[in-house]
């Protein structure tokens, strides 16, 4: 439970706002850091810290891309495909991305190391292609960037490419994502 | 709003209006022009979300050197007009303000957001439900473009039968986010349970809530829907608008009188026989606006159960066997003639004047005065008819300066219309003083909660009359008309005040109302509270005045009618003393209560007229020798008097369940067979000796109860204007009967004391009866589409006392109390107040009694026997 295992913070969080609702967004940040993803129970607990309905904290969990309502990837990557960005390629390297991890729009990799997903303007329009991983900038990306960043952060999980075994993917993974 | 008399010019045609309506209204009422809407309605405050209300507004110019109007030429004033369009739904209106509403900007607008709206629209008008009384298909006939420009195929699907709790059923494609459903819950009702998710063409409505859409009043998001996307459960594919003939009705279920229409049809399979298809609301501004509680919208399901009495029983050999009405008649007949005057009545809770003045016809026939009235625990209503609720009021009109007080009373599941308008009184601003035993919802609303101890009500009441004595809160010219005020002052003196400013908020608030209820109360201890708000009411001057005084929150639909006819609950209550030797239970669940039950026994004969054989209404007795089956209102005409003293007419929407006669017609011919005149042929006749002989009831004929008062603003008068499936006022609006303090004469004040209350012996507790909306009472249950909503049969026990009782939250428990054992789950938690273990009437089908006793809570450790 939030409530316990974060007194301290919740109550820093509170204390911030004159009107308990206000701390809605904070606290969905600290469920989604606790849990990985906002899930349903941390509605309730959210809705009953403020004292509202859940239906009232899903409706702002739901609204914005920042919350992610079903679980994700360890690394959760969010790339702008609006207008301004796919006058810069944005499209194209969102699909080139999909295909790199074999995963689908909005889908988690069959080893759960990412989650890729679309979103609406990341208000870095001119460094586009523009990519957030967990909040994280990279602008101004390509294939050869991109592949290099996931290599990285492949090793940093201590999960090196599965390079060989990529190609022949059992066809039941996609099922997975 | 202010006062204020400003000049609009709408379309170059000058209106006069009051300053700050918004133009939407304005146009509407002061011009009779439409600016079309979808999101805005008159009953909420205005968001400007949805842009079908632009109009183009403009000022007149004034030169900036001299301050002075420019002219035109022809010397009418110069109009500088916007830039853009503007929403006239968030415009109010100021001087010098000229709009037009017929342009080509305007035009074009309003034709753009259509496109627009339907853009992503399923367009499936010939299978919705709405089709017909949709303002979307209303408005895109009158203003929208004849073709879109964009491709099916493109829509985004969304889903559509989403069930949105058990009584709502969603589409979400064809919703066009207006957010009124939203804003009805937040802004109206305050259970913040319906929001959207996602954002832009993904956007839907959600609840997840528990139980989903959890509230009192869902039903009425399906009317403001201007779309076809909330439907309800039960007329969901039923029928279309225009194949129903809307009946002027008025809900049978507790004391508002929520005026109401009843759809009716001929189903291709119900034998001839019509058929309520769903119940709307009917606009009266006086009493229910243009809201029902999901209990009136979907509780008249009980009028077509296959659960209803369809013939005559009779007592033969023992056994009580279908019998014919001739027989049964003859038999009922035969019992009074024998009783003479030792006959009894009992009469529930939704019998009409009608049939009310006919029982006491027939008492009165062979000499008897005993009429009681169900249930047996109120008080005396005296102080109703001195300083109940000025005729006319309206709790729509307290706001700012105003006050309402609410005591022993859960308005929420007694009277859940009152509890919509009390908080949204004060939302207002008006001043609401909550003052109960245990915490009530309306306490969120509060700027006053006073908790007391069980019983202590009369002694709250009598602390802030105390309060407004000795601070001089009182009115002087309202004491010149006042009996017994010094004595009032003397019995007062030392009384504890502890509740001071609430006493100053009441006392000084330009209006004041109070509701009372009978929570924890005994018949005693009510008629002490009931006399201790009027003696308030009264020292304060708000007594007779428009929109003050008293509202007794009574438990049924014709409380007030039994008592304005000379029945009483204290009649009801000698019977156990005194036993009858005949007892007639119209339409009364004695039974419910054991130490009714046992009066059945006692008695020689028992005649009940009822539209539900059971128990409760005497079917197990022995002495049960006479059931009569009676119609509902749906199946009849009739009036109710509701607690604010508004006496209704409803009209006949279908045919009788089986051989089931009007409660007053099967009353009729026992007397007619014990030698009284015929029984008059109509309600309308019964209606016309009623008043004849019943002084406060002379002007309520039935052609005066169908006048319509004017509504403001008109809602249901134009369904695509105002988006709602409300219906009109048309049917009458009824009459409220002046109380004793709108008169000139006097008034009089008297001390009353909190009765000794119930005094627990070791080891007891107070064993408190407690009113809950949703109930297993037949004329509820038997809407079976609501049994989700039900509680289980439960007990609220405070945390203290389960411990000391070793009782957790969830155990199965009995309790003992009057003789009855009542087996319950036990909710544990500090709703109850300490010491006093609130049980809720009628969630279990065992007796219990209706007035707080003694008694005791037991686990139950062996599992319960299944029966
Ligand atoms: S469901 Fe109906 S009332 Fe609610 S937002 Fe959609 S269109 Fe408006
Ligand atoms: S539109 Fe892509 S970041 Fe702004
Ligand atoms: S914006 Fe005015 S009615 Fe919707």
């Amino acid at each position: 439970m939030l409530k316990e295992k974060y007194a301290d913070r919740i109550a820093a969080i509170f204390a911030k706002y004159p009107d308990k609702r206000s701390a809605m967004m904070p606290l969905l940040y600290l469920a989604q850091e606790e849990y990985g993803y906002v899930t349903p129970e941390a509605l309730g607990e959210i809705a009953a810290l403020i004292g509202v309905d859940p239906t009232q904290v899903r409706s702002i969990s739901g609204f914005y891309t920042m919350f992610r309502e079903e679980p994700k990837g360890k690394y959760w990557l969010q790339v702008c495909t609006d207008l301004p960005c796919a006058l810069r390629g944005a499209e194209q390297f969102y699909q080139e991305l999909l295909a790199e991890l074999d995963v689908e729009d909005g889908g988690t990799t069959a080893d759960g190391m990412f989650t890729v997903e679309r979103v609406m303007c990341l208000a870095a329009c001119d460094r586009a292609p523009v990519l957030q991983n967990n909040f994280h900038y990279h602008e101004n990306l390509d294939m050869d960037k991109m592949r290099a960043l996931i290599r990285q952060w492949r090793e940093e999980a201590g999960q090196p490419a599965p390079d060989a075994a990529a190609d022949s993917a059992d066809p039941d993974d996609s099922a997975a994502g | 709003m202010t006062e204020n008399t400003v000049t609009l010019h709408i379309d170059g045609t000058p209106y006069q209006m009051p300053e700050g309506m918004n133009l939407v209204d304005a146009a509407r009422i002061y011009a009779g022009i439409e600016i079309p809407i979808f999101c805005y309605h008159p009953k909420m405050e205005p968001v400007g979300m949805c842009r079908m209300c632009l109009v183009d507004i403009g000022f007149e110019a004034r030169d900036r050197a001299t301050g002075e109007p420019v002219l035109n030429p022809d010397g009418t004033p110069q109009v500088r007009w916007g830039r853009k369009l503007e929403t006239g739904c968030t415009t109010r209106v100021t001087a010098g303000m000229h709009i037009r509403t017929k342009t080509q900007a305007v035009t074009k607008a309003r034709k753009d957001i259509l496109e627009f709206l339907l853009s992503s629209h399923p367009l499936d008008c010939p299978i919705c439900d709405k089709g017909g009384e949709c303002p979307l298909q209303d408005l895109t006939m009158r203003h929208g473009p004849g073709t879109s420009r964009m491709a099916f195929d493109e829509k985004k699907r969304l889903g559509k039968h989403l069930p949105l709790g058990d009584l709502i059923v969603l589409d979400c494609e064809r919703c066009i986010q207006c957010a009124r459903c939203i804003r009805f819950q937040a802004e109206v009702v305050g259970d913040d349970v319906l929001a959207f998710h996602e954002r832009a063409r993904s956007l839907q409505i959600i609840s997840i809530s528990d139980p989903p859409f959890d509230t009192y009043f869902g039903g009425n998001t399906a009317d403001v829907c201007p779309v076809g996307a909330l439907t309800t459960v039960d007329f969901r594919f039923g029928a279309r608008p225009w194949e129903m003939e809307n009946i002027p009705s008025i809900s049978p279920h507790g004391p508002v009188g929520e005026n109401i229409a009843l759809g009716v049809r001929l189903d291709r399979d119900s034998g001839g026989v019509k058929r309520v298809k769903r119940v709307l609301p009917r606009q009266n501004e006086e009493v229910n606006e243009i809201w029902i509680s999901d209990k009136t919208r979907f509780g008249h399901h009980f009028t077509l159960s296959p659960d209803r009495l369809q013939t005559p029983l009779l007592r033969k050999r023992g056994e009580l066997v279908e019998a014919s009405w001739s027989d049964a008649i003859k038999a009922a007949a035969k019992a009074v003639k024998e009783a003479g005057n030792r006959v009894g009545i009992i009469a529930g809770p939704m019998m009409t004047n009608e049939d009310l003045y006919m029982l006491r016809g027939l008492a009165g026939h062979v000499g008897s005065r005993k009429l009681g009235v169900w249930p047996p625990n109120l008080g005396d209503p005296d102080p109703v008819a001195e300083v109940g609720i000025a005729a006319g009021s309206r709790l729509t009109a307290l706001g700012k300066g105003d006050a309402v007080l609410v005591i022993a009373s859960d308005l929420e599941e007694e009277a859940p219309i009152w509890f919509l308008q009390a908080k949204q009184a004060a939302d207002r601003g008006a001043h609401l003083v909550v003052a109960n035993m245990r915490t009530t919802k309306l306490d969120r609303y509060a700027g006053h909660v006073i908790a007391y101890d069980f019983n202590e009500g009369v002694d709250v009441l009598n602390g802030l009359t105390a309060a407004a004595i000795s601070h001089r809160w009182t009115n002087r010219s309202a004491l010149e008309r006042v009996n017994g005020y010094d004595e009032l002052t003397a019995a007062l003196k030392g009384t504890r005040q502890p509740y001071k400013e609430a006493a100053e908020a009441m006392a000084k608030a330009r209006n004041l109302v109070v509701f009372v209820g009978d929570d924890g109360l005994d018949p005693e201890g009510h008629t002490a509270l009931l006399r201790a708000a009027a003696n308030f009411l009264i020292i304060t001057g708000h007594a007779g005045q428009l929109n003050n005084g008293l509202v007794p929150v009574w438990p049924g639909a014709n409380t007030q009618g039994a008592f304005d006819l000379g029945f009483s609950s204290e009649n009801t209550r000698a019977m156990l003393k005194n036993p009858p030797e005949v007892l007639i239970l119209a339409g009364a669940p004695a039974a419910a209560d054991p130490a009714y039950a046992a009066l059945l026994d006692r008695v020689e004969t028992v005649i009940s007229l009822t539209m539900f054989h059971n128990a409760a209404a005497g079917a197990d007795a022995p002495t049960t020798a006479v059931v009569l089956p009676i119609q509902s209102f749906a199946e009849r005409d009739g009036t109710f008097t509701s607690a604010m003293r508004r006496v209704q007419r409803f009209y006949t929407a279908h045919g009788p369940a089986g051989q089931s006669l009007p409660a007053w017609e099967a009353v009729g011919l026992i007397g007619e067979r014990l030698g009284m005149p015929r029984p008059p042929r109509s309600s309308a006749l019964v209606m016309q000796a009623l008043t004849e002989e019943v002084r406060l009831y002379s002007e309520m004929t039935y052609p005066a109860l169908a006048r319509v008062a004017e509504q403001f603003p008109p809602i249901g008068a134009s369904p695509d204007f105002y988006g709602g499936a409300t219906r009109s006022a048309a049917g009458g609006t009824g009459i409220a009967w002046p109380s004793r303090a709108e008169g000139r004469g006097k008034l009089t004040v008297k001390a009353v004391r909190a009765p000794e209350g119930v005094k627990p012996g070791p080891g007891e507790l107070v064993i408190s009866p407690v009113r809950r909306l949703y109930d297993r009472t037949p004329e509820f249950y038997t809407a079976t589409l609501m049994h989700g909503r039900i509680p289980e049969p439960f007990a609220a026990v405070n945390t203290a006392d389960a411990s000391r009782l070793g009782i957790a939250n969830g155990d199965s428990v009995v309790v003992h109390v009057a003789g009855a054992a009542v087996h319950v789950t036990a909710v544990v938690d500090s709703y109850a107040p300490e010491g006093v273990v609130l049980l809720p009437l009628y969630l279990s089908s065992e007796p219990m009694p209706l007035v707080p006793l003694a008694g005791t809570v037991e686990k139950i450790t062996e599992p319960v026997p299944a029966d």
